[in-house]
């Protein structure tokens, strides 16, 4: 066949809609997204609605116990509080610790940069319960800490173990490297040039930190502390192992709830009211972008 | 810009300004003087040091040595926000989370001016821009040369006693760049700021500016007025950076230079190897056959051959080819007369006077 020949065989090319294309795109991902997370998640959400047996059985009618019962009762009410504002507490405390080093690590060029971005992202490659039986070894009676305090003339140490000072502590640190990673990706706007002219403008360090660095680089904090807080009121072996059972978040008494107690629709009314609070962060998160830019 | 200034006289001092990053010195021993409301230019080729003097005048890289003087005052250690300077970055380096408005009026509110008073002078620095009605668009919705005259209102409405230019225009198109110059100049000469204006296109620093520091390899070549740099070059860099030349290379004795067995004179007296300079316009063409008019004042003749005529409208230019060089011979296109063809042989003819002679160094 000569080139002509095989230039005609190739049938017409019909343009794709933007439409079709996205739908093309996305249909995959969506379909993913729609078996392993919208019908398990729309699973709970039925679950929430069903009767707990004893013994880990379910009832055959849908009741709104689950859901009167959690909302009236001031243990759960509590314990939704306190997880929001220890998870809050958590995000800020992380942000507080990640920031210098994310802007020193965006200033940072070339190999070292390169080192230090690996530092960061290391403790990633070890699990989370690695870290934690770590952080027992430091913060136990007996542990590091307690030991330089001693060693110091302290008579008893301090107790940073088995509270909640320990699950702060051991949270604050595992959620570092993802405040710090989303920070650096929200320091795009941030320019030298920008705090020199700030500078030259009459504004002192701190001033340019608060009104040029904050600012610009709000998208970066917005989006550390959403990843943070998501995190933090979601994780439970952290808090389990380091309150030692003596710090009550939603997280553990979910898992409380369905693994030693097998009450399912309570674990699953409380997985939903996490839920909930995820997307009030959510909808708080876009607003602020909105605001910023 | 109501306030006025009291500034002393010799209002910027700069003395033994030296500047190393391990061993190299990116600025070299600068010394230079700027009388109060004088716009003077940094000129010199790219990687000269001309940034870097500008930033340790700002403050915003400190000195390896010297000192730096404002209205009398040593500002060498001072920081860059007590310094009351103003700076024109080429990238402009506007706020893009704030107004115009905002930007203009950001270094009032670091000076604690009232904030009804800052933003009537904030207004009438923009008003001064001609930036009247972009007062609420942030920067990205403003075109390059809008956002240059933003940074150029936020730096004129603190009334710093300096303002320093670092290649502001280049960012900006040919047309809005010429644009720019005459209102530049045109605002520094009425509020009368000193100003350092700091770029590497000589028809800028010359057009613009009342003095040109001319830079090279991190020291001062020349300082001098546009004229002086131009009639006057003090070195053979001088020469070949500010304006077009010919160069030719020869041996000196006294006012006569050897050039491929030619000779040459030039003003002064010199020895050793020489190189010798001329502006391609100052040079005078004719055919061979014509008799040359009698000199009226001391002329250098060589011969030599058109290899090229490049026509643009105004202006001919001729490659020649003479003493063993190409040579560039420029001349006004006139009515009438066709350029002459390539190959001919021609006599270019300057004026002694025009002959800028250089020793070369060894
Ligand atoms: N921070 C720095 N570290 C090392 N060398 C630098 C630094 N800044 C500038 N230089 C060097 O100093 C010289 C002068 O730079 P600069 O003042 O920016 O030149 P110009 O503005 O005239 O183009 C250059 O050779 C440059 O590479
Ligand atoms: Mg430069």
């Amino acid at each position: 066949m000569t080139a002509a020949a095989i230039m005609t065989a190739v049938p017409e090319k019909r343009p794709i809609s933007a439409g079709a294309l996205a739908t093309l795109l996305l249909g995959p991902i969506a379909i993913v997204n729609g078996v392993a997370f919208v019908l398990p998640v729309f699973n709970l959400l039925m679950l929430s609605f069903r009767e707990a047996l004893s013994g880990g059985g379910l009832g055959e009618a849908f009741t709104l116990e689950n859901w009167t019962g959690t909302v009236t009762d001031s243990y759960y009410l509590e314990l939704i509080g306190q997880s929001i504002s220890t998870s809050l507490f958590i995000t800020f405390l992380t942000l507080i610790c990640s920031y210098p080093i994310a802007l020193y690590l965006h200033r940072s060029q070339g190999a070292w940069r390169t080192f230090l971005l690996v530092l960061v992202i290391s403790p990633l490659l070890t699990s989370a319960v690695v870290r934690t039986y770590g952080w027992i070894a430091i913060l136990a009676d007996d542990g590091l800490i307690n030991s330089i305090l001693m060693y110091f003339g302290s008579e008893n140490g301090i107790r940073l173990l088995f509270n909640k000072t320990g699950v702060v502590i051991g949270l604050t640190e595992i959620l570092m490297p993802y405040m710090i990673l989303a920070l650096l990706a929200g320091f795009g706007r941030l320019d030298h040039r920008i705090e020199e002219a700030a500078e030259t403008l009459g504004a002192p360090p701190w001033k340019v930190f608060w009104r040029i660095i904050v600012p610009l680089t709000m998208p970066g904090i917005a989006l550390g502390c959403l990843l943070s807080f998501v995190l933090a009121i979601s994780s439970f072996i952290t808090p389990k192992l380091l309150g030692g059972g003596r710090v009550f978040l939603l997280a553990t008494e979910i898992y409380d709830q369905a693994i030693v107690t097998l009450n399912w629709p309570l674990a699953a009314t409380l997985s939903m009211i996490i839920l909930v609070v995820f997307g009030a962060a959510l909808v708080f998160y876009s607003r602020l972008l909105r605001a910023i830019s | 810009m109501s306030t006025t200034r009291q500034n002393l006289p010799g209002h910027l001092s700069i003395r033994g300004l030296t500047k190393r990053y391990e061993a190299m010195a990116a600025v070299d021993n600068l010394n230079l003087d700027v009388a109060k409301g004088e716009l003077i230019a940094f000129l010199g080729p790219s990687g000269c040091g001309k940034s870097t003097s500008l930033r340790m005048i700002a403050g915003l890289v400190p000195a390896s040595s010297g000192t730096i003087s404002i209205g009398g005052r040593d500002v060498t250690k001072t920081p860059p926000y007590k310094r009351d300077i103003g700076l024109v970055f080429q990238s402009y380096a506007l706020f893009p989370h704030m107004t115009v408005l905002k930007n203009v009026m950001f270094g009032l509110e670091m000076r604690r001016v009232p904030t009804a008073d800052a933003e009537r002078r904030a207004r009438e620095a923009i008003a001064l821009v001609r930036l009247e009605g972009k007062e609420e668009r942030r920067p990205a919705q403003l075109s390059g040369g809008q956002q240059q005259r933003v940074a150029l209102a936020r730096a004129l409405v603190i009334e710093p006693s300096i303002l320093l230019f670092d290649e502001p225009l280049s960012n900006l198109d040919a047309k809005l760049r010429d644009e720019m110059r005459a209102e530049i100049r045109d605002i520094q000469k009425r509020l009368g700021i000193t100003s350092i204006f700091v770029t590497h296109d000589q028809v800028e620093a010359l057009s613009m500016c009342d003095k040109v520091a001319v830079l090279n390899g991190g020291r001062l070549e020349q300082l001098g007025t546009p004229q002086e740099l131009y009639e006057q070059p003090a070195t053979a860099f001088v020469a070949s950076f500010v304006g077009r030349t010919n160069r030719l290379r020869g041996k000196a004795e006294g006012d006569r230079i050897d050039v491929a067995g030619m000779t040459i004179r030039a003003p002064g007296r010199h020895a050793g190897t020489v190189d010798i300079m001329i502006r391609p316009h100052r040079m005078a063409m004719r055919p061979i056959l014509e008799k040359a008019a009698a000199d009226v004042e001391p002329t250098n003749r060589i011969r030599g051959t058109i290899r090229h005529v490049y026509y643009s409208g105004d202006i001919l230019q001729y490659e020649i080819e003479a003493a063993q060089q190409i040579m560039t011979v420029e001349q006004a296109t006139a009515s009438g007369g066709a350029p002459l063809a390539e190959g001919s042989d021609v006599e270019l003819a300057w004026r002694v006077s025009d002959t800028l002679a250089f020793e070369v160094r060894q």
